[in-house]
């Protein structure tokens, strides 16, 4: 049997072979028909010999190692992502197996590709962009949720200025690729609890800026998933200080309300969770508290019809129950405090308010 | 006033004549990226002119399908000027996680192959996901199995070898592409093999199939542990539970399914879910003369086709072979070409009027197999399968062009309807608590399943039995089966000389995590495995998913008690993995956290 199964080419050949293919693909002439299929082949080998196929094991470290040694130094898996559109149909999928499997490599504790992708952050650059090509969205999106797993990787896509065109690419008409966009956007903001919650503290502004859009999208996927991914966010408890300033502010209350009479019952059913939170703080800023005391009535007189056929959801019938005990208690505070300049000036400049508003010395 | 997408339609076919890229309605993203050269090669796996996302741009036709979250329509596009089949799944009713739908769209998506249904599109129209797929003229071979047992007398066999080596060849070659991706489809039947008017034959419905590996990562493969198919097409091994399946599972439901393509039904049929299951870990595996009604009925096929089910159904699933190997079987040796399925296939099949006709009266026949679904959606296959359609939904379906919300309503009112339209209780508690259960994840919407079978549950029971706050639940264990099963005790060949009682704890973990201990009684003349798994699910303590695995176990440890004499006192087993929470748990037989134990009480 030979050593690299059927090719013959050890790792350094056959990454020299797929880079020339790459270039004449990338020329276009009359030669490129039969590179793209030389290049389909020679990725099938490097596929095979980093997952084995059919009888044959996969490569013993050396190979391994030296293939992701040359791949690195060759600056190859830039030129494949760069090129992907180019690659036929299932040698896209190889290069997103190659790319995964290869950046899964550990040595000991190290974890040399993600190491690699670090230094040259255009790889995370193009994959994201790799979002707005029909062709290649998911193979992209395959990728890139492998790298959001990498805490560094995460980071820089996060920090990336192109981070916000997810807000874009979530609500695309394609629903394959908005749902494949939208789990890589939650992958980054869920996975890596620490650095997500530094990021959406440092860019609270911006990003929920944007995230209202979400929340109002006339796409029914998009403002379900957003609903329901805004409830997981704020109630992390890694989270604690991006929450307290999202329900110090009374127009997302507004939202909320609005969203708990939406005509969708799952909607209706995400915005009580999110609702919720700004009913159970303990500390009220006056705005959002004069709303729901200005609303008592009705809330109390909602919140008992709603979804009743919820019967057997303990959790969400004991939630509601408090819901409407904290809500029927409202007191107008009587020391509406001599802060309500503070508060004036939460309701002008609402979201960038400081934090002092939601800890009342009282 | 809610638009599809962010832009007329129109816009989007006129960027340019290969649009590949997104429209995407804001300036912030240019089409930067240059023209794909290779776009307009046929060479390559997608064509460069993409399906419209707009609902104003296809003219839906007749319902040619239905099932329980999805209709579906022959569609015409407009721009394009092409047939095509659009599947309407109301995401109100959709309970399971969105990423289960993401799931089989990129199942979908990432398959390029001659005998695997083309996806074309997929977009949201208010409340509902629409997926553009081929059409396919001929329908299910199902549809044509029952449209030629209806025309023709089929007792000695439905189709002839020629014709079922042809269709298997293609439907493995199919297979062999799926499993070469990682896939493994887990729903393989009649009524998922779809005919077109060119004799291709093509593998449909991903309702069920998955990645085996974790997003198509060939290195990490492991076998699946969720229950999941239709009953009758199952493999043993994907009904225990134990060890998990993997692609070996598609080949016994191919096995299956070429019994169903020679008597026109699969093993077991006439029996409910439960009992299938039972017999199909009990008896033999089935065979061409196992399944005759009289001696020599299918004396007209051969060896070599006996011998290719005998290897397919194979409880053992390391012995049966793979796709590729079979394509080399030399029962393959019969296959034709297409032509040969335009000239004797085709004929048979109904039209797409008498398709649309059927989806519209469709009735769940009494006893017949319905389908266990891990995804809590009931079926969404394209053919209009008997088996798994819901009238409400087809009577739905007339109005459902002028109304397309009206998923807001209520699922209860749904249930009680098919609960007394039909004598299959089992069956149709299943589905309907499926269908029912709320997005939140965890629940089991039990509150207004009436069991008019049992005649023990009532709502009070049931409910205050799941709300009940203390760790030990009473279960009545009187639990008989529908009318199908009623005294048939579940081992057919195990006989109790006298009656006999033990008392079992079934220790578990309620939705919010904390272990129980329900305590039951089974009496082996009153009860039965499944009957009391039953209970346990319309009480809220089991999941619906683990019917069958909690069934399953509750016989194994009841047998190795009453029969053998042997005392086990507990087994313990997996549950089907929680897909609805974000948080993976790790699985853990110690703690009982992704498994349950069943044990006999002193």
């Amino acid at each position: 049997m030979p050593l690299f199964g059927k090719s013959h080419k050890n790792p350094f050949e056959l990454i020299k072979s797929v880079q020339e293919a790459l270039i004449a693909v990338e020329k276009g002439d009359k030669k490129a028909e039969k590179a793209t299929e030389d290049l389909s082949k020679n990725l099938v080998s490097i596929k095979n010999l980093l997952y084995g196929s059919g009888d044959n094991e996969p490569q013993i470290d050396i190979a391994v190692a030296q293939l992701a040694q040359e791949l690195y130094n060759s600056n190859l898996l830039l030129m494949l992502i760069n090129n992907l559109s180019r690659i036929e149909f299932e040698a896209k999928k190889d290069v997103a197996q190659i790319f995964n499997n290869i950046l899964r490599r550990q040595i000991g504790t190290r974890c040399p590709t993600v190491e690699y992708i670090c230094t040259k952050p255009e790889i995370l650059y193009t994959l994201m962009k790799g979002y707005e090509k029909h062709d290649i969205a998911l193979n992209s999106g395959s990728m890139l949720r492998e790298c959001a797993r990498y805490e560094a990787l995460a980071k820089i896509m996060l920090y990336s200025p192109d981070f916000y065109n997810f807000f874009l690419y979530v609500e695309v008409s394609t629903f394959d690729i908005a749902s494949d966009a939208f789990s890589t956007f939650k992958e980054l903001l869920t996975r890596h609890k620490i650095l997500s919650s530094e990021f959406l503290e440092a860019n609270y502004d911006n990003f929920f800026s944007e995230y209202q859009n979400l929340l109002n999208s006339g796409n029914y996927v998009t403002k379900r998933q957003s609903l329901k991914l805004l409830g997981e966010l704020l109630l992390d408890r890694h989270n604690f200080t991006v929450m307290t300033k999202y329900i110090s502010n009374q127009d997302n209350l507004k939202l909320m309300m609005t969203l708990l009479k939406d005509r969708s019952r799952n909607i209706q059913f995400e915005a009580f969770h999110v609702f919720k939170v700004f009913v159970a703080n303990p500390n009220k800023p006056k705005p959002i508290l004069d709303i729901l005391l200005r609303n008592k009535e009705k809330l109390v007189d909602f919140l008992t019809k709603f979804q009743t056929d919820r019967a057997d959801d303990e959790q969400f019938n004991d939630e509601k129950a408090y819901l409407i005990k904290q809500i029927r208690e409202l007191k107008p505070s009587e020391d509406t405090r001599a802060s309500s300049s503070n508060q004036l000036s939460s309701q002008q400049s609402s979201s960038s308010s400081s934090s002092h508003h939601q800890h009342p010395s009282a | 006033m809610i638009t599809a997408s962010p832009s007329s339609p129109s816009t989007l076919l006129t960027t340019s004549s290969s649009s590949s890229f997104l429209w995407i309605s804001n300036s912030r993203l240019p089409y930067k990226h240059s023209v794909n050269t290779m776009d307009n090669s046929s060479s390559l796996g997608q064509s460069g002119n993409s399906w419209p996302n707009g609902k104003d741009d296809y003219e839906l036709g007749e319902v040619i399908g239905v099932g329980a979250t999805a209709v579906v329509h022959s569609a015409y596009c407009k721009p394009r000027k092409e047939k095509c089949a659009i599947k309407r799944i109301n995401l109100e009713k959709w309970n399971t996680s969105m990423d289960e739908l993401l799931k089989e769209i990129q199942a979908m998506t990432a398959c390029n192959h001659e005998n695997v249904v083309s996806y074309h599109t997929s977009f949201v129209v208010k409340e509902e996901l629409w997926l553009v797929i081929k059409l396919l003229a001929g329908g299910s071979l199902l549809d044509i199995i029952k449209h030629k047992m209806k025309t023709e007398d089929c007792k000695h066999g439905v189709f002839d070898e020629g014709t079922i080596a042809t269709v298997l060849k293609e439907v493995l070659k199919g297979l062999e592409y799926f499993h070469n991706n990682g896939q493994i489809h887990r729903d393989i039947k009649a009524g998922n093999i779809l005919l077109g008017e060119n004799g291709e034959v093509q593998i449909a419905d991903f309702g069920v199939s998955s990645w085996l590996a974790t997003g198509g990562d060939l290195s990490r493969q492991r076998s699946r542990h969720t229950f999941v198919g239709t009953p009758c097409w199952m493999a043993p091994e994907v009904m225990e539970q134990v060890t998990g399946y993997d692609f070996k599972a598609d080949i016994w439901s191919l096995g299956i399914t070429t019994i169903e393509l020679v008597t026109g039904t699969a093993p077991y049929h006439i029996y409910p879910p439960m009992k299938v299951l039972m017999l199909t870990l009990q008896n033999d595996p089935p065979t061409l003369d196992s399944v005759a009604e009289e001696k020599d009925q299918y004396k007209n096929y051969g060896k070599s086709i006996r011998k290719l089910i005998c290897d397919c159904l194979q409880k053992d699933p390391s012995k049966r072979p793979t796709a590729t190997e079979l394509l080399k079987h030399p029962f393959m040796r019969k296959a034709k070409d297409k032509k040969y399925l335009v000239q004797n296939l085709l004929p048979c099949a109904p039209s797409i009027e008498e398709r649309a006709k059927k989806a519209k009266n469709v009735k769940r026949p009494p006893g017949a197999s319905g389908r266990l679904h891990r995804t809590e959606t009931g079926d969404w296959v394209w053919s209009s399968d008997d088996d798994s359609s819901d009238p409400n939904d087809a009577n739905k379906d007339s109005s459902a062009n002028s109304s397309v919300g009206s998923g807001t309503q209520p699922n209860n009112n749904k249930i009680d309807n098919n609960n007394s339209a039909s004598p299959t209780t089992t069956n149709n508690n299943i589905n309907n608590n499926a269908s029912s259960s709320s997005t939140s994840d965890n629940i089991i919407d039990i509150n207004n399943v009436e069991s008019s079978q049992n005649g023990v549950k009532n709502n009070q029971t049931s409910s205050s039995a799941s709300s009940s706050s203390s760790t030990s639940h009473e279960v009545p264990s009187n639990a008989n089966q529908g009318p199908q099963s009623g005294s048939d005790s579940c081992g057919s060949n195990n006989p109790a000389p006298s009656p006999q009682t033990i008392n079992l704890v079934l220790r578990i973990r309620n939705s919010q995590k904390d272990l129980n201990d329900i305590r039951f009684e089974y009496s082996s003349d009153r009860d039965t495995a499944e009957g009391i798994a039953q209970e346990l699910v319309q009480a809220g303590l089991v999941d619906n998913r683990d019917v069958i695995t909690v069934a399953s176990n509750l016989q194994k440890l009841i047998e190795t008690n009453f029969e053998q004499n042997i005392s086990m006192k507990n087994v313990i087993f997996a549950l089907s993995h929680d897909n609805n929470g974000d948080e993976k748990e790790v699985p853990d037989e110690k703690l009982l956290i992704g498994f349950a134990q069943l044990s006999i009480a002193d």
